[in-house]
């Protein structure tokens, strides 16, 4: 007990002595976890969008003309039964002409003297189904029926979602590690200059007999407290800009972002790590 | 209590020690004297295993140095003193802090480290210097907390690397007086010097020569 109390004090007493190059540090771990942060919170929020435009896709199901009202029910019934769908929406040929009125302002009966618009069901497909293989499975399954003229889907705009949601997936993962990594090592290299500022403590502590681990512990500390203050810097900078700018964003794209306490806690502890991971590569050198 | 056997540790081709076969009893006075470059320090070094022989081996105690784990080698310094030209002390740390630092890294407990700093501040002439800071005291005084840090932890060898290399001949004198105490309390005392006046200040030491990286007397 006395012995760990010993090596916070050394910690907190080593972040005062060190200085500027303490402060380098701090700001060095705060710059890393700014842009982090708001690379998380734009790829997040893009990821967001991107299935929010995925949830608005649907399948329509053109049935045959002349079609029985019994087999309609049936088919109703067959369509409830794939668990894949979420919501189902039957336009008759009636609501298909008024649909085509309001959309281009026509009769279809003064263009054509009948209503050649089938029958028709539009479903959306539950959130899990919303991906190419489980749309084209479900597609296959209903144009077995006898009574389905044609299923459509924008396959293409399926498939290009996909691909740029996967993309952006791949890019946000590959960026958030790289940057982590970049901080870690940057975090790392100045701290290494504060403990090269004070190597002769090692050397003496290595002298009365201080194992490894008493040697490196108060440097972790130090480390760790260093990665702290620079993600509160970092917290605070991400916070005041949302709350000066998200107003001005949202007149003008209609984008606001929500930055909740688990994002900064979430900040806080990776800065914390990157300070614990950058101060364990620095020290390692010295203790060869 | 310390062995060489056949030990050999060479940095190129002149410096560094050859064939060594030394031993060292316990409660003994040691000087090791020669030139600069003689070999001395680097006896110390494989001493505290500072370095390792490339031939033969050192044992101290239990500790054999063809045998040791790095992480056992802390144990074996909290059983050496140690103190050098320099004094290497912590200059940001006052007089109480770079003594109880090695009972600290000992994980001895809070009143017994204040008790022994008192003590072995009071032994070598330190008890009115205790908050100063390092910084403060004059070279004699530093060597001194060199020495108070080296004694509080009780090794059975205190190892002196020129330790009057820093210091005036009366301050000198003053602290071979010292070192003299500290062995009439059991502690063995290695000294290595080029300083051959100080030898007549301890007339029981045993006195070895070392010449090129060998020993010119041997006992």
């Amino acid at each position: 007990m006395i012995v760990l109390w010993f090596l916070i004090k050394e910690g907190f007493r080593g972040l005062w002595r060190s200085n500027y190059a303490g402060a380098f540090s701090i700001i060095i771990i705060a710059l890393s976890l700014i842009l982090i942060g708001f690379g998380y919170v734009a790829a997040r929020d893009t990821l967001v969008m991107v299935e929010n435009i995925r949830s608005q896709f649907d399948i329509t199901i053109f049935i045959q003309p002349k079609v029985a009202s019994a087999e309609l029910e049936n088919f109703t019934k067959e369509l409830g039964n794939i668990r894949e769908i979420e919501r189902i929406i039957y336009v008759s040929t009636d609501s298909a002409a008024a649909q085509f009125k309001l959309e281009f302002g026509e009769d279809i009966f003064d263009i054509l003297d009948y209503n050649p618009l089938p029958p028709s069901f539009t479903i959306s497909l539950k959130p899990p189904a919303r991906n190419l293989i489980s749309v084209e499975e479900v597609a296959a399954r209903i144009k077995k029926f006898s009574i389905v003229d044609e299923v459509k889907y924008r396959k293409t705009f399926l498939q290009l979602l996909e691909k740029y949601q996967r993309l952006i997936f791949v890019a946000v993962v590959s960026a958030f590690i790289v940057l982590t990594l970049i901080s870690i090592v940057l975090a790392s290299n100045s701290i290494k200059m504060t403990i090269f500022s004070r190597r002769n403590v090692i050397s003496t502590m290595k002298l009365v007999g201080a194992t490894n681990n008493f040697i490196r512990a108060p440097f972790m500390i130090e480390g760790t407290l260093e990665g702290l203050i620079g993600a509160l810097i970092a917290a605070i900078v991400i916070g005041l800009t949302f709350y000066f700018f998200n107003n001005y964003l949202q007149s003008f794209t209609g984008y606001r972002a929500i930055v909740s306490y688990r994002f900064y806690g979430g900040l806080i502890g990776l800065g914390s790590l990157i300070g614990l991971l950058g101060s364990m590569r620095a020290i390692r050198r010295f203790l060869e | 209590m310390i062995t060489f056997f056949n030990v050999s540790c060479t940095f190129g081709k002149e410096a560094g020690v050859k064939n060594i076969n030394l031993t060292i009893n316990e409660g003994e006075f040691v000087f090791l004297t020669g030139s600069s470059g003689a070999g001395k320090s680097t006896l110390l070094r494989l001493i505290y295993m500072d370095l390792f022989p490339e031939k033969g081996k050192v044992v101290i105690r239990n500790f054999d140095s063809s045998k040791v784990r790095s992480s056992e080698i802390p144990f074996l310094r909290r059983k050496v003193g140690m103190i050098f030209q320099d004094f290497r002390l912590l200059e940001d740390r006052n007089v109480y802090e770079n003594v109880a630092l090695s009972l600290y890294v000992s994980h001895y407990k809070t009143r017994e480290i204040r008790q022994r700093v008192y003590n072995v501040l009071n032994q070598v002439g330190l008890g009115h210097r205790v908050y100063y800071n390092s910084k403060e005291l004059s070279g004699g005084e530093q060597q001194r907390v060199a020495i108070a840090r080296a004694l509080v932890k009780e090794p059975v060898v205190l190892l002196a690397d020129e330790p009057t290399g820093n210091l005036d001949p009366r301050v000198s004198s003053d602290l071979m007086s010292l070192l003299t105490r500290i062995n009439q309390n059991g502690t063995a005392v290695i000294v290595a010097t080029h300083n051959y006046s100080l030898i007549p200040r301890v007339p029981n030491a045993r006195l070895i020569q070392v010449n090129e990286g060998e020993i010119v007397n041997p006992t």
